[in-house]
């Protein structure tokens, strides 16, 4: 009887290795795989607070207007979703819009303007606490920031509507470009309850795409959705966003062709990846920009009693500056991100050439000239203990980075062993992210390493205005007057020009600061399979317009 | 043949051997000692303040490894430890706590010591690369400075301008050098002169990870955290249990069924989500590990103690003894050490097994002691990523734990058999 | 009797369950008091102060924590958990999507961890002492002293990248619904291979140590020799006498083990990216949802709690003497 129990058991093994054979039948070429790396949390385009998140929600839901990267040109456009045209009226104070009319939801109703007040109102009302809550200035609000529907909004048919903005802001259409939701569904629910609704993971659409399946921690599937005007016969059928918590998992199955796309690949896996033939490499540049914060005030003064007094290491612009000349930035581009970024010098991005002051070059590595640079400010290691001091303190701080990100981590130990050269002594601590948000905002750490996901249109005040009670992003609480002006009048300047004009004395006057250290813009490199046709490169996102691919 | 093999035997040869081979070097940190006390009398605060723990660290070890083959030597017959034969787990614990005790001495490079990472990254072992020195500025008379000059000679750091690591090498009229196919031209007069060479060839002995880290020393030093780790945390667990199984057993009553439910609890509740909670919410350092997962081991050795407190409680002579009016603490602490003495150690072996194991694991979630310090656990975690191009980062230190916890496990799987006359057979 | 092992069966539930309800009391306190705010997951300019403070409104935690616990009470005795932050859907309904294939998988592989061991452990006494005994012993350690994600990860580099066999994560293939039940059923079984082999190998020590010992102990007893010398075979002297008095010790290791469902299959979930309740609490605490990490705590609980209780009492019922004595 063992005998048998042992032959059933080989039996059953050989059984399950010989069926292992089976899988590629179920490849089809009609759908897309893209890799993500973790859930997303809903499918409410007013709580797609993530990434991924927002890309679905975008596929799902229809904005009035969307903004899309015209390679040829080289710039931002909006081109027309719900809205078919629109038309701006005086001087930008209001603006009139047409919509389709041949638009339903998934459940046959037709979208029309009631849907489009609706959205603007729950997305601006405290009640539903949605993404965009508190980011309706330009709008008729009341003091808890809600959108005045009547002052606002004039309708003049189902399908034509003029919104109203409120005098002395500057509107532009990206005030506009957000996916709206339906009003027939969630009406019904009480707005406190809306977070938690079914519809949530169900959600009623009226874009390219309709959910089609959402298994928790394992995939969201959606497929092109036959009634959308946006959908033509050659597109793709079906996208899977599959979920794939591990990299190298990701990769292997890249490699594999089980999944057609993962972004945020490592450099280090870029040069294996092209040498497989059917993959694609796409790196978007300029969104992204890492950099060494350091706390321009004191951490401790500023947490007793909010007083603002320059940091005994990092208050001064010229140690800031040598701290920059110290570090070995090229050659972490070089090794790390294999020249797939950019050294940065401010937090202009790339993007907007015409923005770009060509005069601010950035720092070189230089250590002799940084340790003079200390020397001058009066940093010595008078004690020979190889480290600098000054008025007894030693130059000896300890930098946070966020745990669970190898490209931190790596320019953290070489950031570290540059700085020991310059006799700066840094010691770096891992700290989970969370605890790291919150240490910042409360101004308590002195250096750290992260990076900004720069926004489009570009946004400056909320990360460098001084004014720190309505800064609370200036996380590094920088302080300069001149920059204040400037930050004001991009803010009212309606013209191109004018605003490049503010753009390029702003570089100017940071590059002298140095508030952070710079690091580098770091490349998000796609890989797609080339069966995928009709892939743009565009800075607003690579997935953002999916519906227009072509499969082969 | 194995059969004659003393553990004083190894630690003799291990020693000899390190002496023999890393001469120069010991020789060199005798002579910065010498300076360092004779700068002790002359300006006291300012040698004191030079000491540091990497240069005691060197101090330490330089001075035992010289006395340890005498010492070994006359102590051989007075304690049974270096009498005992060698075998797998007693020969590889010798290892390790010599190269736990002697890592300065093993290695000639700093830990963290990265140049020129495009030349030296991610280096199969044995690789082998250009290493040009440049000329050192001259000493000057004085003491300190000369002392410093022998520091540095001694003391490995991290970083070292006066290096220059090169893929390909020209001597011509002046060195010409390239760095990935790009060409540097270095005068010969600035170059030190090594044995009538301007340059020489560094070898990598495991390979380089993806800093240009030289694996072999990387591994040397992870010993140290790896076990730091491992005995720090087994010191905390058999802190608290003696101490709260004592209590329980001690006391009884209220205070011991509430501790034996809470250990019941906890040990069948999912501790690591504890863990894992508790390093991702209040941060995670190597003492916030250590001590996490020494707190978490308590239970089984609680159970231990308590029982075998509680049965001695309830023996006739101890009931006399009290009844006698003999301190009842005092006797109850001589009678229960050389009985619990043998389960605690085995529990306690195996705990340590379990420790570096969870250890590499948390690392591996990203929850360890953090990339800064180069566990074994954290080695593997970041070879991981480097698995298809780079097997030399991860194969080391994953063979390091599986031997040092096959050795653990089989110490503890013996010693269990010896006390436990029931499992021998 | 039956009566006495009664009262002894509900003070033990109870108290256990009062353990467990500390237990999870102190995990509110502890994530309360920890730093890191659940509203505050990403630092954007679309994150305003107004904003996160309308979403710490709507998570109740504006308020003190005493009125929080009071509320948490409330839910607690009405069988509610709390809705969870990230899913916004109540944290049972939650876990119950997550709950059934760790339940599968962890089981699924103890029995494979159980039915090996019988089988090496039966192969390694028939020759005590001899080559294969001594392989087996070390082998099992070896692996036993393997970290879980050493294995899994060779396993994947092995078999998915090298040999190109096996898929390396996820449940199943996109679209096996049109297929019929059998690849169906082969899909996921190609799935679940490497994943159960790295829950498998790592812990397949414990059951074999014990078995081979107890194998061992019960072969030298003379009730064996008895049989022996009434003449029955060999064979059934193993499968009818021996082997379910080597196994029944094998039941609380599995009671116990089984409790340990949920961090066991962490470190697998992970690598092969499968929906299990592991990742699923690592997720929540990392992401400081704290209704969803008191419910994942609260259910291990229970579950630790029954699967311990069912192992003794299946116990218990085999051997009537235990009883009373297990279950204080």
């Amino acid at each position: 009887m063992i005998k048998t129990f042992q032959k059933c058991f080989i039996l059953f093994t050989v059984a399950l290795l010989l069926s292992s054979c089976k899988t590629d039948r179920l490849i089809d070429e009609s759908r897309i795989v893209i890799g993500i790396s973790g859930d997303i949390e809903s499918l409410n385009p007013l709580y797609a607070f993530g990434i991924n998140e927002g890309y679905i929600t975008e596929l799902l839901f229809l904005p009035l207007l969307k903004h899309v990267w015209n390679p040829g040109k080289e710039l931002i456009e909006a081109i027309p979703m719900l809205a078919e045209q629109w038309e701006w009226k005086d001087n930008k104070s209001s603006i009139r819009f047409f919509l389709r009319d041949d638009v339903k939801w998934t459940d046959g109703i037709i979208c029309t303007v009631e849907d489009v007040i609706f959205s603007f109102d729950a997305y601006s009302d405290p009640e539903v606490g949605s993404k965009l809550y508190g980011s309706f200035e330009v709008f008729y609000i009341d003091e808890k920031q809600k959108i005045d529907i009547e002052k606002t909004f004039e309708v003049i048919s189902p399908f034509e509507f003029i919104i109203h903005f409120k005098p002395g802001t500057v509107p532009s259409l990206f005030n506009l470009d957000f996916p709206l939701i339906p009003k027939h569904i969630l009406e019904k629910i009480p707005r406190q309850d809306i977070a938690s609704a079914l519809f949530n993971s169900a959600p009623v659409t009226n874009s390219a795409f309709l959910l089609s399946k959402w298994e928790k921690n394992q995939s969201i599937i959606i497929k092109s959705n036959p009634e959308s005007f946006l959908n033509e016969p050659d597109n793709i059928k079906e996208i899977i966003f599959k979920i794939i918590p591990d990299y190298t998992s990701r990769l292997t199955q890249l490699k594999r062709g089980e999944i057609d796309m993962i972004e945020d690949i490592k450099t280090d896996d870029v040069v294996e990846l092209k040498n497989l033939n059917h993959l694609n490499i796409l790196p978007l540049k300029g969104r992204e920009y890492e950099y060494l914060g350091w706390n321009n005030i004191d951490p401790d003064l500023y947490a007793k009693n909010k007083t603002i007094s320059p940091n005994k290491l990092f208050g001064n612009a010229a140690v800031r500056r040598a701290l920059t000349l110290a570090i070995n930035r090229e050659e972490l581009l070089e090794e790390y991100l294999g020249n797939y970024g950019q050294i940065a010098y401010s937090p202009v991005t790339l993007i907007f050439s015409d923005a770009m002051n060509s005069e601010v070059v950035p720092y070189p590595f230089d250590l002799n000239k940084a340790k003079e640079l200390l020397a001058s400010e009066g940093w010595k290691d008078r004690n020979n203990d190889g480290i600098l001091d000054k008025n007894g303190i030693n130059f000896s701080f300890i930098l946070y980075i966020p745990g669970g990100n190898p490209r931190r981590e790596f320019a953290a130990t070489v950031i570290r062993n540059n700085l020991k050269a310059a006799g700066i002594d840094m010691k770096v601590q891992t700290v989970e992210i969370g605890i790291l948000i919150e240490n910042l905002y409360g101004k308590k750490l002195d250096a750290w390493l992260a990076s900004w996901f720069v926004s489009i249109p570009i946004d400056l005040k909320s990360f460098w205005y001084s004014d720190l009670n309505i800064t609370p992003l200036n996380l590094v609480s920088y302080q300069n007057k001149k920059v204040d002006k400037i930050l004001l009048d991009i803010e009212k300047s309606v013209n191109e020009g004018t605003r490049n004009m503010l753009y390029k004395e702003f570089q100017k006057i940071i590059h002298e600061d140095e508030p952070v250290t710079f690091l580098y813009w770091v490349d998000n490199i796609t890989a797609y399979n080339g069966r995928i046709k009709n892939v743009v490169n565009s800075p607003l996102g690579i997935i953002s317009n999916c519906w227009k691919w072509k499969v082969e | 043949m194995s059969k004659h093999i003393k553990i004083w035997h190894m630690i003799l040869l291990l020693s000899l051997l390190l002496i023999t081979t890393r001469f120069s070097l010991i020789y060199e940190s005798v002579v910065l000692f010498t300076k360092f006390f004779l700068l002790l009398f002359k300006d006291f605060t300012w040698a004191f303040n030079q000491l540091n723990l990497q240069l005691a660290d060197y101090f330490f070890s330089t001075i035992t490894i010289l006395l340890l083959p005498v010492l070994i030597i006359i102590a051989r017959n007075k304690f049974r430890l270096p009498q005992l034969e060698v075998s797998f787990p007693s020969g590889t614990i010798t290892i390790l706590t010599f190269i736990f005790i002697y890592a300065p001495l093993i290695t000639d490079t700093n830990p963290d010591f990265q140049k020129n990472i495009g030349v030296t990254k991610l280096l199969p072992p044995l690789s082998r690369v250009y290493m040009l020195k440049l000329k050192e500025p001259d000493a000057a008379a004085d003491m300190k400075t000369k002392f410093l000059y022998q520091k540095n000679k001694v003391v490995k750091r991290s970083f070292d301008e006066q290096i220059i690591f090169a893929d390909s090498l020209k001597e011509n009229d002046s060195i010409i050098y390239y760095q990935k196919e790009k060409e540097f031209h270095i005068k010969r007069e600035l170059l030190q002169e090594a044995d009538g060479k301007l340059f020489e060839k560094r070898v990598f002995l495991f390979g380089t990870d993806e800093y240009g880290r030289d694996v072999f020393t990387r591994l040397i030093f992870g010993a140290r955290i790896s076990l730091f780790v491992g005995f720090g945390s087994v010191a905390i667990t058999l802190i608290f249990g003696l101490f709260l199984g004592f209590l329980a057993g001690y006391f009884g009553g209220i205070i011991d069924s509430a501790l034996n439910r809470i250990a019941d609890m906890l040990m069948a509740f999912p501790i690591v989500f504890l863990i894992i909670l508790i390093l991702a919410l209040f941060g995670n350092s190597l003492f916030a590990v250590i001590l996490v997962l020494g707190y978490s081991g308590w239970m089984s050795l609680f159970k231990i103690v308590r029982s075998e407190v509680i049965s001695i409680k309830n023996r006739d002579y101890f009931i006399t003894a009290q009844m006698l009016g003999l301190p009842k603490r005092n006797l109850l602490f001589k009678e229960i050490m050389p009985v619990i003495a043998a389960p605690v150690l085995v529990n306690l072996i195996f705990q340590y097994g379990n420790v570096i194991l969870a250890e590499s694991a948390l690392s591996y979630l990203g929850l360890g002691t953090g990339g800064m310090y180069p566990s074994w656990g954290a080695m593997i975690d970041s070879g991981q990523q480097y698995l298809t191009k780079a097997w030399w980062m991860i194969f080391p230190p994953g063979f390091a734990l599986f031997i040092t916890l096959f050795a653990a496990n089989n110490i503890a799987r013996k010693l269990s058999a010896y006390y436990n006359p029931l499992l021998k057979s | 009797m039956s009566n006495e092992i009664l009262t002894l069966l509900i003070k033990r539930i109870a108290v256990s369950f009062l353990a467990l309800f500390l237990l999870v009391s102190f995990l509110f306190v502890l994530l309360r008091i920890s730093p890191g705010n659940p509203a505050q997951k990403y630092i954007s300019p679309n994150f305003s102060p107004e904003l996160i403070h309308q979403i710490e409104k709507s998570f109740n935690l504006d308020k003190p924590i005493i009125t929080q616990y009071k509320t948490f009470l409330i839910n607690l005795s009405k069988g509610e958990l709390g809705i969870s932050y990230t899913y916004r859907q109540p944290v049972l309904s939650v876990i119950k999507e997550f709950f059934p294939f760790t339940l599968f998988l962890f089981s699924t592989a103890i029995i494979i961890q159980i039915c090996l061991s019988i089988i090496l452990a039966l192969t390694a006494v028939k020759r005590i002492n001899g080559k294969l005994d001594k392989f087996l012993s070390r082998f099992t350690l070896m692996l036993y002293s393997t970290p879980s994600f050493v294995i899994g990860v060779l396993l994947i580099y092995i078999f998915a990248e090298k040999l190109g066999l096996l898929p390396t994560s996820g449940l199943k293939s996109f679209g096996i619904e049109k297929l019929p039940l059998h690849l169906q059923l082969a899909d996921y079984i190609n799935h679940l291979i490497l994943p159960l082999a790295t829950i498998t190998l790592g812990g397949i020590a414990v059951y074999y140590k014990y078995l081979r010992e107890n194998l061992e102990n019960i072969y030298d007893q003379t009730f064996v020799l008895n049989l022996r010398a009434h003449g029955y075979s060999e064979k059934t002297i193993t499968l009818k006498h021996v082997l379910p008095n080597a196994v029944n010790p094998l039941i609380s290791v599995a009671g116990v083990e089984i409790g340990m469902l949920f961090s066991g299959a962490l470190i697998t979930e992970v690598i092969f990216g499968l929906p299990g309740m592991g990742r699923l609490t690592v997720q929540a605490i990392l992401s400081r949802d704290f209704p969803l990490v008191i419910g994942c705590a609260f259910t291990a609980g229970v579950f630790v709690i029954i699967s311990n209780l069912a192992a003794d009492l299946l116990k218990a019922k085999i051997d009537k003497r235990l009883a009373k004595g297990m279950l204080n």
